[in-house]
């Protein structure tokens, strides 16, 4: 389909479907959208991957030396926003980033700061979408961490305690390596999420302000809703290229040596 | 306002899908003549309708319309029809798979924007003779030609006023409201100065159907979408560009903000903030919802300010007969009755929507409304964009560039010209 011209019409009427070779890959890469959209994927990728995955391990962490008592609690807790519904969490979020009466604000505003308006800023909009990602999506690599940490013996700890590190080094150098293929499932399964960008700027911002949301599964979306087959299934030939090409990476840098 | 503003952009949709209809319909014709070689494929007979009758309706119309049916049911006992409610957002990939499935009914309401669309994929049967189209605003009765045929009736319609807070107005010095450009400026900015409003008037800096408020005041200047050939564009001439600029001008004054959050029209216009919008008639409504009794007195609306003409936006749903329907004969009928004055005037008290055909505004129910009757003379100048096949994502590249124009200070010559670019490439489809 992405070597051919295909419109919604054609379905009816496949034998006037033309080959236009690579020329859809061409107009994708030509299209000044489509290059803000790739960009902007990026950016969402690179700031947003190590951001779940650092405040997921954190999370873990404490759930894992905390009281015991309440980690059920908290799991569940630092979960629910997994499970919720997106719709939901855009009303929420919306309350929390409204300009004005907005929770995030009305805060700044106790320390004399004037905060912007969060969403209709060219600046601003994709950080906040960032954030609301994070905070969505940290919860199930979350508990995967608490998975790999409790699958971690008691007794390395006792013997990097017996040999005098303190904790941070015995973080650094006992438990992280051994959290090695834990990273590398939930470094790829979020970088694949998060490449395919979505609902976040679906259904905060659809794309602006001035594009500066639009994301590359989101224009593809938007293409096919034009009846833009050919082109719209080339773009996503791209995305699941970019995919293959990030996720082959990913397992050569953090595979066990 | 959220399934309002859904089913305006539907309708334009649909309107634009019309023209692409025509276009694709065309693929063995367009290059003869469409007007000779699609009219009139059928034509109503006399006497009652008869058969099975299935037909689909968007939103609130489609939960509305078979309490109206009842009356034809009564009218020809020998028919039976069956009403669809199909929601809005659901509804063109409903129909689009309909059409590519053949399992269509036999008639439906269609948003006018999709007439094109749907022609261009020959799916429409062309209206019959025997229909009267002078009693339909001219505005309605073009969102179902496509190319030069005519693919069912006007069902009904809606355009667009500028509303206004009368009791800020009188504050800000303003008795009699304005009626030309100039005039409107200076209100908007005595709502500023005098009436303690934060901005004068809410125009939409871009984003989607922002080319619905922008339009108005092109084609007032004297702009079109197209030349004398529909497929090519005159996005990039001075009369557009005249229309940009004096809606630039709105933002670059700080008339009009960049930065409203979305959805508080209402809400902006009963605390007095921003006293005036531009919109179609649903909003007084919601309006009242927002302001309770106290704010009804001092809604008021006033037609579109006027440079060379006084043009606003018509919207609305046409309804139309399938190709593959087998009881067309039956399907016209109650498509006439349907487009009939007092069918009309009925059908207003039961759904609110505003009549297609004119005579039907001097039922009391419209004429005595403080409101709806401007938008009724409003009408006799409205305009909707040509049957465009591609018109949708033209109007997204459309609403990109107006955003850039409003937010980023991009200048009008600019924008007309980077809306002509790119409409020229995306074309006006169809074959």
């Amino acid at each position: 389909m992405s070597f051919t011209d295909i419109k919604q019409r054609d379905l009816r009427t496949p034998f006037a479907v033309n080959g236009v070779g690579f020329g859809n890959y061409v107009k994708a890469f030509q299209d000044e959208t489509f290059r803000k959209a790739a960009f902007n994927t990026a950016y969402f990728v690179v700031l947003g991957v190590p951001l779940t995955l650092v405040v997921a391990l954190a999370a873990a962490v404490l759930l894992d030396r905390g009281v015991k008592r309440f980690q059920a609690l908290f799991k569940v807790g630092y979960y629910l926003p997994v499970v919720t519904s997106i719709v939901a969490i855009a009303v929420i979020w919306r309350f929390v980033l409204a300009p004005d009466s907005g929770l995030l604000n009305t805060v700044l505003g106790w320390v004399g700061i004037d905060g912007p308006n969060w969403l209709a800023s060219k600046t601003w909009a994709m950080p906040s979408l960032i954030a609301m990602a994070v905070w969505r999506n940290f919860g199930s690599a979350m508990i995967i961490f608490l998975a790999g940490l409790q699958g971690i013996p008691q007794s390395v700890e006792e013997a990097g305690q017996i040999d005098g590190a303190g904790p941070w080094q015995r973080f650094r150098h006992l438990i992280l390596p051994l959290l090695r293929p834990t990273i590398l499932f939930t470094s790829v399964t979020t970088g694949i999420g998060y490449l395919q960008f979505f609902e976040e700027p679906f259904v905060m911002t659809q794309g602006g302000p001035l594009n500066s949301t639009i994301s590359v599964s989101m224009y593809t979306y938007n293409q096919f809703g034009f009846g833009n087959y050919g082109l719209a299934t080339s773009m996503a030939y791209i995305l699941f290229v970019v995919i293959a090409v990030i996720t082959f990476i990913q397992f050569r840098l953090l595979r066990e040596k | 306002m959220f399934t309002h503003s859904i089913r305006r952009r539907l309708v334009i949709g649909s309107v634009a899908l019309t023209a692409t209809a025509l276009a694709l319909a065309g693929c063995g014709r367009s290059s003869d003549s469409p007007s000779t070689g699609s009219q009139a494929t059928t034509t109503v007979s006399e006497g009652p309708a008869t058969g099975n009758l299935t037909v689909w309706a968007m939103g609130t119309e489609g939960e509305n319309l078979p309490k109206l049916v009842e009356q034809f049911k009564q009218a020809n006992p020998g028919v039976n029809v069956t009403v669809t409610p199909i929601p809005w957002d659901a509804a063109h990939n409903k129909f689009t798979t309909a059409i590519t499935a053949n399992t269509l009914p036999d008639a439906a309401m269609v948003g006018t924007t999709w007439m094109g669309e749907f022609a261009d994929l020959g799916a429409l049967d062309p209206t019959p003779q025997g229909f009267d189209n002078s009693g339909f605003y001219p505005g309605a009765l073009d969102t179902t030609k496509v190319g030069g045929t005519q693919y069912g009736v006007p069902w009904y319609v809606e355009t667009r006023l500028v509303f206004y807070r009368k009791d800020l107005a009188a504050k800000a010095g303003f008795s009699t409201p304005p009626t030309d450009w100039d005039g409107l400026k200076a209100m908007a900015k005595a709502m500023k100065d005098k009436a303690g409003a934060k901005y004068g008037i809410n125009l939409q800096p871009g984003g989607t159907g922002s080319w619905q408020t922008v339009m108005p005041f092109a084609w007032s200047a004297g702009a079109n979408i197209t030349g004398d050939d529909p497929k090519s564009f005159t996005f990039d001439t001075p009369e557009m560009q005249e229309g940009l600029k004096y809606y630039q001008s709105f933002f670059t004054d700080k008339l009009a903000g960049t930065d409203l959050p979305p959805n508080q029209t209402e809400a902006q216009f009963v605390s007095g903030q921003v006293p005036m919008f531009i919109s179609g008639p649903w909003m007084a409504g919601s309006v009242a919802k927002a302001g309770g009794d106290a704010i009804k007195p001092n809604i008021g609306v006033f037609q579109l300010p006027k440079n060379k003409t006084a043009t606003s936006f018509v919207g609305g749903s046409d309804f139309v007969v399938f190709k593959a329907s087998k009881n067309k004969d039956s399907a016209w009928k109650l498509v006439k009755w349907l487009s009939d004055a007092k069918t009309q005037a009925s059908w207003f008290k039961l759904s609110s929507d505003l009549p297609a055909v004119k005579s039907a505004w001097q039922d009391p129910s419209i004429a005595s409304d403080p409101l709806l009757p401007v938008f009724g003379k409003q009408l006799d100048d409205a305009k909707a964009p040509p049957a465009i096949v591609n018109w949708e994502q033209i109007a997204v590249q459309f609403d990109t560039e107006v955003e850039k124009m409003a937010k980023a200070g991009q200048s009008p010559a600019d924008t007309a010209k980077a809306i002509q670019a790119k409409a020229t490439a995306i074309g006006a489809g169809g074959s």
